[in-house]
């Protein structure tokens, strides 16, 4: 709902006051519930207050209440476009807990389904930008192609999004030969229209136009204000924890960290387009050099007293997980960090005008969505039976027994 | 049928509020818009205003501070309205069940008139609900 | 920098200003898990260095690392309740992980901020005092940023005396 209450405020200003307009939860600039108080000054934004307590689910008091199995779960619930890092994050964090390695087609079969998830999750922010700017023809077309790279994560982890592929100890299911034929179809496919998508950000006066100069952010101020991810690497700060601090096999696997030095939102949708690339390259190196072997190995369900720090490169930037354990089946203590909770500043000072650059109204929603913004990773009955048209209803304690047969 | 409920079958406009979700159901919301699926053959469009609306498809728990939030969109809609709970964790919480700060579904606040499960429902099982609701509304 | 040379860099300027603490609380009676130990507890694995620090040096351990060692990049910032105390652990560093653990009474649980010297710090402060209740003094805007509006005072999910309750239904659900 495009609300705009005015309120007064006692500052004077060149134009006799300044306007704080409420932005969220529900508005056509946002697609997830966030609250955005901007203080302009006629067309110029001069201050910005932010609020993300509308997606705070109480997950990390809700991880220590529930066990290492039934919480791998719940983590990846905390986002579900970046699922795969989390997972993978607990995973880490579990396995270093129990001092334990995985076996190497697990390594592989993790990094894969990690850079297939990235493209997954850029390609998405594409379309998103494209349609924060106006420009839906893009938005439609990128979304299209998008499909083919759910598909593939689809045929690998049985589902499209909320994958569920990692665990403890490995990956729940192995790749056969049949499914990387297809994948490395569909790389080719992705690629091929990834470089037209580069030479459209490129050359086209619309994109030009809106991302130019816009949401400028200093490498003085990306270090300052600790930013991560593709936000930082667009200031020309070249900073990846898959080369700083390498998990799973990102020391084998060859890649570029992908800078860029004009620091504005087009050096960001450059960054995230060239980085798709370098994914589809790395995925295509894990299917040529996969070993065989096991993909998993069986860990007991209460790791020994200790804590452990894991860290991994989500699609928009650091992700860190923090575990301590009391030696009992459940967690004493677990902290999630997440890339967009680091970013927050950075996107205030972004949208603040200073002496030397303008933030108008107008370049709000690209700005905002120039970092990739995931509120909901911040913040942290009756069934029918359709294809037989039958209907029951379970009582809870039903319900709990049921659900306690099948979680093993 | 009076012309009115024969436009609405034919345009069912819709409003997506997001009360808290992980984002998974609200992408494949949006991926059931775009031209895989396609949901707008049905002439649903997704618009930005409550009070243009129809139809309001819910993703996500119900936190305690959207609420308020949620009855306010909710209440802006014009009458006749109708509600699409989305994906497990808007039907009954799903695994925030039991969190402090996560009511237990939709339909513990307002009235829901279809229920899409999954986690997240594929975009086309989001179209069958849609298209189910379509089809209750011409029984009525 | 490796891991071994910050542990070497970190006993080497404060091991002595330690012993000192140490002396001049001997008179004073401290709880067990408050005792300071005769050089910093410093544990290293593979870039993961944890040092745990009394609240007296805290500041200054985090203003070393920071302008000195020019681990510039606050990754987050851990609080956590161990029953009698609230640990609060700022993980520093871009390519190595630099935790600095310090505790505080949970009676009286008040820490000075490290905004100033990493401004990004802000939103992390605030979540700790939000879902454990620990005051950072200096902080220039110590509000609540992710509980929810009309969460009652004094209440901190993260606290082990708090027991989750959910929310009740506002309608009759059929």
């Amino acid at each position: 709902m495009q609300e705009e209450e005015l309120q007064k405020t006692e500052k004077k200003s060149a134009y006799e006051l300044f306007f704080d307009i409420p932005v969220g939860p529900q508005h056509p600039a946002l697609k997830e519930p966030a609250f955005f108080k901007f203080r302009v000054e006629g067309e110029r934004v001069v201050g910005v207050d932010v609020d993300v307590s509308y997606n705070h689910r109480g997950i990390e008091r809700a991880l220590e209440d529930r066990n290492y199995i039934q919480n791998i779960y719940l983590i990846e619930r905390i986002c579900g476009i970046c699922n795969v890092a989390h997972t993978l994050c607990y995973a880490q964090a579990v396995e270093q807990l129990h001092g334990k390695e995985i076996p190497s087609r697990a390594n592989y079969i993790r990094l894969m389904v990690e850079e297939l998830a990235r493209i997954h999750s850029h390609t998405l922010w594409l379309g998103v930008a494209a349609h924060e700017i106006g420009f839906d023809t893009l938005f439609m077309y990128v979304w299209r192609d998008r499909e083919v790279v759910m598909d593939l994560i689809e045929m690998l982890t049985g589902n499209r999004v909320t994958t569920a592929i990692n665990t403890i100890g490995g990956v729940r299911r192995d790749v056969s030969d049949e499914a990387k034929d297809k994948v490395k179809k569909g790389m080719n496919i992705l690629e091929e229209r990834l470089k037209y998508y580069r030479k459209v950000a490129l050359n086209d006066p619309t994109v030009n136009a809106r991302c130019s100069g816009v949401g400028i952010l200093k490498p003085k101020d990306a270090i300052r204000l600790c930013a991560v991810g593709p936000t930082l690497r667009a200031s020309g700060v070249k900073n990846d924890v898959r080369r700083d601090d390498p998990y799973t096999l990102h020391d084998e696997v060859p890649f570029n960290v992908i800078t860029f030095d004009t620091m504005d939102v087009f050096a960001r949708v450059l960054v995230r387009i060239d980085e798709t690339l370098e994914s589809v390259n790395m995925v295509r190196y894990c299917l040529d050099h996969m070993p065989n072997g096991d993909v998993r190995i069986k860990l007991p369900l209460s790791p020994p007293v200790g804590e452990a720090i894991s860290r991994v490169e989500a699609p928009r930037g650091e992700l860190i997980h923090y575990a301590r354990s009391n030696g009992t089946k459940n967690p004493e203590r677990y902290k999630v960090r997440t890339p967009t909770f680091e970013n927050l500043p950075s996107v205030s000072e972004m949208l603040t005008s200073k002496s030397d650059y303008e933030v108008n109204i107008a370049d709000i929603p690209i700005t905002l969505a120039s970092i990739d913004p995931c509120f909901s990773c911040t913040a942290r009955m009756e069934f029918r039976d359709v294809s037989k048209g039958k209907t029951w209803i379970w009582s809870l304690k039903e319900l709990k027994a049921h659900c306690s047969k099948s979680r093993r | 049928m009076n012309l009115v409920k024969w436009a609405r079958l034919k345009s069912p406009w819709l409003l997506h509020f997001n009360t808290g979700a992980c984002n998974a159901c609200d992408i494949e919301v949006l991926a059931a818009l775009t031209p895989r699926y396609d949901l707008e053959r049905f002439g649903a469009l997704l618009k930005a205003s409550p009070r243009h609306a129809d139809v309001l498809v819910v993703t996500g728990p119900v936190t305690r501070q959207v609420k308020d939030r949620l009855l306010r969109v909710y209440n802006q809609m014009p009458d006749p309205k109708f509600v699409v709970a989305v994906g497990t964790c808007c039907i009954s919480g799903g695994v925030f069940n039991g969190c402090y700060n996560v009511y237990p579904g939709l339909d513990s606040i307002i009235p829901v008139d279809a229920y899409i499960f999954g986690c997240p429902p594929k975009p086309e099982a989001i179209i069958n609900g849609v298209v189910a609701l379509l089809k209750k509304l011409e029984a009525s | 920098m490796e891991e071994n040379e910050v542990s070497e860099a970190l006993k080497n300027k404060f091991g002595k200003k330690i012993l000192e603490i140490k002396v001049s609380k001997k008179g004073e009676k401290v709880a067990e898990d408050m005792l300071i130990p005769e050089i910093m507890e410093i544990k290293v694995s593979k870039r993961r260095v944890f040092v745990t620090v009394p609240i007296e040096i805290y500041k200054e351990v985090i203003r070393y690392l920071v302008e000195e060692l020019g681990f510039n990049h606050v990754q987050a910032m851990t609080g956590l309740d161990t029953g009698k105390f609230i640990e609060v652990m700022p993980h520093l560093g871009r390519g190595i992980t630099i935790t600095v653990r310090t505790r505080i009474e949970k009676d009286r649980p008040v820490l000075s901020t490290i905004t100033d010297l990493v401004p990004g710090a802000s939103f992390h402060e605030r979540e700790i005092h939000d879902l454990l209740g620990v005051v950072f003094e200096g902080h220039p805007n110590l509000t609540r940023v992710i509980v929810p509006e009309g969460w009652p005072e004094n209440v901190y999910p993260l606290r082990k005396e708090y027991h989750p309750e959910q929310p009740k239904p506002i309608r009759e659900v059929f």
